[in-house]
Order: C-alpha cells, then sequence, then structure tokens
C-alpha cells in the first residue's frame, strides 16, 4: 500500500484528528475558565477588603518609628524571655510526644493496607476534621476544659499535629513495598521478624522525617498559644506589643528567632545523621 | 538418579476467580543435585509452580512432595522446612533502605533464634553464613552499602547471596536474569550453577531466554498453558519445537497487521 500523503488523511485519520481538536479546546477552555475565576477571586478579596493604598504609604513613618523604638533591645527582660522560651519548647516537646503516641495508633488503623475499609475510611475522615480545627481554637477549648499554663498548650498540640502526623504515618505503611517481606517469608521468617526486617527499615526514613517535621511546626505554632493563656512566649508577645514595650518586643523577637534557628540546625543534624 | 527433590503427581492449579487451569502437570520428578530450566512463554505457569513449590501458593490439587516432604494445600510449611527451600525473585524483593548484610542476614531469618533475632542479635554462625554468602557471589566489598545505591546486576548478586544464607537444598530462581543485561544475566547464571554445584543444592530456574540457560542447566522442563511439552536435554529440543513453545496466541496480533 502506497502510503498516503500527509495534508489528507485517509478515512481512519478524521475521526482521531477531529477527537485530538476537541481535546486541544477542552483543555484551552478549562484554562481559560480556572484563569478568570481566579482573577475573579483577586477581585473580590480586594474590593471586599476596602484597601486604601493610601494608608498605606502613609504607614511607613509609623512602622518606622516601631523600628526606631525597639532599639536599644531592653535586655532586663532576657531572663523572663528565655525561661518562657523554655516553656515554649517544654510544650512542643510534649505535644510532640503526645501526637506521637497517638498517631501510632490511629497511624496503622488509618493504613488502607493494614485494616478494611470500613476502619480506615472512618479514621482517616476523623483525620481530617482533627487538621480543620484550628490550633488556636483547640487551645482556648483546652484553657477552658483543665485551666491555665502549658497542660492545655500541650494537649492542644498533640491533639492538633495528630490530624497530620497519623495521616503521614498511614502513608508511610502503605508505601511499603511488599515484596520483601515475601522474600522473608519464604525464608521461613515468623510474623514479627517479617515486620522487624521486612516493614520496619522501609517506614523508618519516612516516619523519622515526618515527626522532624511536625516537632518543627509544633515549635512555631506554640509561640502563639501563650496569646489564649495555653503557656509559652505568646503571652509576653502580646503584653509587650499591647502595652507599646517595644524595646522589650525587640529581645523576645531576637530570642525567637535565634531559638528557631538553633532548632532547626538541631533537626537538620538529625536528618543528616539518618540519611 | 539420585534421590528425588521433588516429585509431582497429578498437580493442578487455578485462580480462584478463574476458570481455567493454570498448572496441570501429571507427572514430573528432578532428582537432587539436579539443574533444569523451567521454560515457556509468559503466563505458560512457570512462576506459578515455582510460587506452588516455595510453600506460598496453596489450594492446589493433587500431590507435590519437596525435599521428602509432602505440601499441605492448606497450611504454609513449617520454618525448618521454608528455609531449606531458597528463592530467588525476579525482581530482587530485597529492602532498599538496609545495606548489603543486612538484607543476607535476613536470609538467615528462619535458622536463627526468632526472638533474639527482633533485637538485631544474629548468631556467629549467623553472621559467619552472611559473610560467606557474600564473599561467594563476589560483593564483599559493597557489604556496607545501601541496596539502593546499587545497580541491577549487583542487586541481583545480593539477592543470591540472601537465598545462599538459607543453606538451601533447592535453589528456585523465579526469572532471574529477566531485569538484567546479557552481560550480567550470563554472570548470574554462572553464579547460580556454581553456588547450587558447591552446596550439592538442586537448582530449578524459570525463564524465557532459553538458548542463554541451555548452557547452566542440565535438563529443560518445558510449559505451554500449565502442561508439560517437553521434558529432555537442553540440546534435544530443536528450534522448531522452540518455536512450537513460544508460539504467539492468536489474539495478541497487533491491529497493523489486521488492518
Amino acid at each position: 500500500m502506497i502510503e498516503q500523503p500527509r495534508a489528507s488523511p485517509g478515512p481512519g485519520m478524521k475521526p482521531r484528528q477531529q477527537q485530538r481538536d476537541q481535546d486541544v479546546w477542552r483543555h484551552s477552555s478549562a484554562q481559560f475558565s480556572l484563569s478568570f475565576a481566579i482573577a475573579a477571586l483577586i477581585i473580590w478579596s480586594w474590593a471586599g477588603s476596602e484597601i486604601d493604598i493610601g494608608r498605606l504609604g502613609a504607614s511607613g513613618g509609623r512602622i518606622a518609628d516601631f523600628l526606631v523604638r525597639m532599639v536599644p533591645p531592653d535586655l532586663s527582660v532576657l531572663p523572663v524571655v528565655l525561661e518562657s522560651s523554655a516553656e515554649t519548647l517544654r510544650i512542643a516537646v510534649l505535644g510532640t510526644f503526645g501526637c506521637i503516641v497517638l498517631s501510632l495508633v490511629l497511624g496503622p488503623l488509618a493504613a488502607a493496607t493494614l485494616t478494611p475499609r470500613w476502619v480506615h475510611l472512618p479514621i482517616k475522615w476523623l483525620l481530617a476534621a482533627v487538621r480543620g480545627i484550628p490550633l488556636i481554637l483547640v487551645a482556648m477549648l483546652m484553657v477552658g476544659a483543665v485551666g491555665l499554663g502549658p497542660l492545655p498548650g500541650i494537649l492542644a498540640i498533640a491533639f492538633h499535629a495528630t490530624g497530620m502526623l497519623a495521616k503521614f504515618y498511614a502513608e508511610a505503611i502503605e508505601g511499603i513495598d511488599p515484596s520483601p517481606m515475601e522474600a522473608l517469608d519464604s525464608a521461613g521468617a515468623t510474623f514479627l521478624q517479617k515486620l522487624r526486617f521486612g516493614a520496619w527499615p522501609q517506614m523508618v526514613p519516612d516516619i523519622v522525617r515526618d515527626t522532624l517535621f511536625r516537632f518543627e511546626m509544633n515549635l512555631r505554632e506554640s509561640l502563639i498559644l501563650g496569646i489564649v493563656g495555653a503557656g509559652g512566649i505568646g503571652f509576653y508577645i502580646q503584653i509587650y506589643v499591647r502595652t507599646f514595650q517595644y524595646e522589650k518586643v525587640a529581645t523576645l523577637t531576637i530570642v525567637v528567632v535565634v531559638f528557631v534557628i538553633l532548632i532547626e540546625i538541631a533537626t537538620n543534624a538529625i536528618r543528616r545523621l539518618l540519611r | 538418579m539420585a534421590t528425588a527433590t521433588l516429585t509431582l503427581r497429578n498437580l493442578s492449579y487455578r485462580y480462584p476467580d478463574e476458570d481455567t487451569e493454570i498448572l496441570a502437570i501429571s507427572a514430573l520428578e528432578v532428582g537432587a543435585g539436579e539443574r533444569v530450566a523451567l521454560i515457556g512463554a509468559s503466563g505458560a505457569g512457570k512462576s506459578t509452580l515455582l510460587r506452588l513449590l516455595d510453600g506460598r501458593l496453596r489450594d492446589f490439587r493433587g500431590d507435590a512432595s519437596v525435599l521428602g516432604h509432602s505440601l499441605d494445600p492448606a497450611a504454609p510449611p513449617p520454618r525448618s522446612r521454608r528455609c531449606a527451600v531458597g528463592f530467588v525473585f525476579q525482581e530482587f524483593a530485597l529492602v532498599e533502605q538496609a545495606t548489603v548484610r543486612r538484607n543476607v542476614l535476613n536470609g538467615r531469618l528462619g535458622r536463627t533464634d526468632p526472638w533474639w533475632s527482633l533485637l538485631g542479635r544474629f548468631t556467629d554462625e549467623d553472621n559467619e553464613a552472611a559473610a560467606r554468602a557474600i564473599e561467594d557471589v563476589g560483593i564483599a566489598e559493597l557489604a556496607e552499602r545501601r541496596v539502593d545505591r546499587l545497580s541491577g546486576g549487583q542487586r541481583q548478586r545480593v539477592a543470591i547471596a540472601r537465598c545462599l544464607a538459607q543453606d538451601p537444598r533447592l535453589i528456585l530462581a523465579d526469572e532471574p536474569i529477566s531485569s538484567l543485561d546479557p552481560v550480567n544475566a550470563e554472570t548470574i547464571l554462572a553464579l547460580l550453577r556454581d553456588s547450587a554445584l558447591k552446596r550439592q543444592a538442586t537448582l530449578l530456574i524459570s525463564s524465557h531466554q532459553p538458548r542463554l540457560v541451555a548452557r547452566y542447566v542440565d535438563r529443560f522442563v518445558a510449559l505451554d498453558r500449565g502442561r508439560i511439552v517437553f521434558d529432555g536435554a537442553p540440546r534435544a529440543l530443536h528450534d522448531e519445537r522452540l518455536a512450537g513453545i513460544y508460539e504467539e496466541p492468536a489474539d495478541l496480533t497487533s491491529p497493523e497487521r489486521v488492518a
């Protein structure tokens, strides 16, 4: 058979070309609709917020005034700030410990490869709902339930972070390659040996990475817990800013920044060690 | 013939959701120390037979005896018998995040204490067996390297070392060379043959590259739709017969040819 010239496609080509044209048209119209929707969303946000550019310009002087008043930082509050930073760290550590314990129970239950549908689906929905509740709201409820101090902060972090960490643990379990387990079974391994030598080494890197990530998030989030009375440095952030003591805010900001950087250096070192 | 390593009589198997039998073997006997290649097209039942002999596929009908013990269609073989049968997987089935030595030690799990091993403790005997197996497959210098940093050929050596660490009397290799290049494939086949010879183990290799495998075995068993269609020396299997075994089913003809 002689090959048909490209300009006049054979009878078999026509529907395929039409299909391709239709796909291209559908794709580009979808792109156009999406761009339009995003633009509309931005315009709606802008119009609804009654933003006055003039006010933004006039604020320059005031921002400069804040900055001037922050210098020199008032170091007399350093002991208080350091102690409350330590309390924030304690809240983050214990909150993370709490969410690890909860996730070790809920993670396996939420793993589709381990439990039947009627178990893992409701648990996954529950975790999504937990993730949907803002931390500050949980903290306020906990303060109401157990009173002021670090305890409500720890409980709030443990509860809130489980929504994410248990999901990550479930995904680490679902990502396990079953073939090494089969090989271990063939070699005569017991069920526990298969978990210990087949499943566990595959999960550890993911679990450690996710837990460290969540710890860093918990630390940052627990900085603001004190605003609602749930312990830590947030209490002083609120007091100093509201009473215009900017030289104390400066000390506090420096401590928080150094503190977060030190923790990140430490967690990165752990990650490198485990790689 | 020496004492039989495996004996099959009227063995048949079908997958639970299918009507046709994937395996229907009236009789097969393999003697101790024999090296046999199981050949046939994809879907001929080679992998099914190997998994069945390894005790991982049950619910079969008929009689199957491995290393002098009958396989139970209702229950997995006990640990002591599972570790006497070594299995080399097509896609290696290694723990990618663990080192070579760790993976090879996994081959000792059936022989070591099930509780102590959970703490990561292995006996001197286990460690020596693993070291010997790593040495035998020629990757001693890679022992502490993680498996995910190895090439395909190196990975298959690790998988063979894990199998050898079991001290198996029967080695089942399921398409061990199908994901390797020709040079690595020859090396792996030689390694399997030499390891089996050295340990006086029986070797059963499945492959759809009969010409490549022929030099490393002393017997071909060809399967076609679950039935044995040839059983004899590799040189007795002439090209026409081979073409018959690998004949393309009619429904696989390409649309171009139809047009």
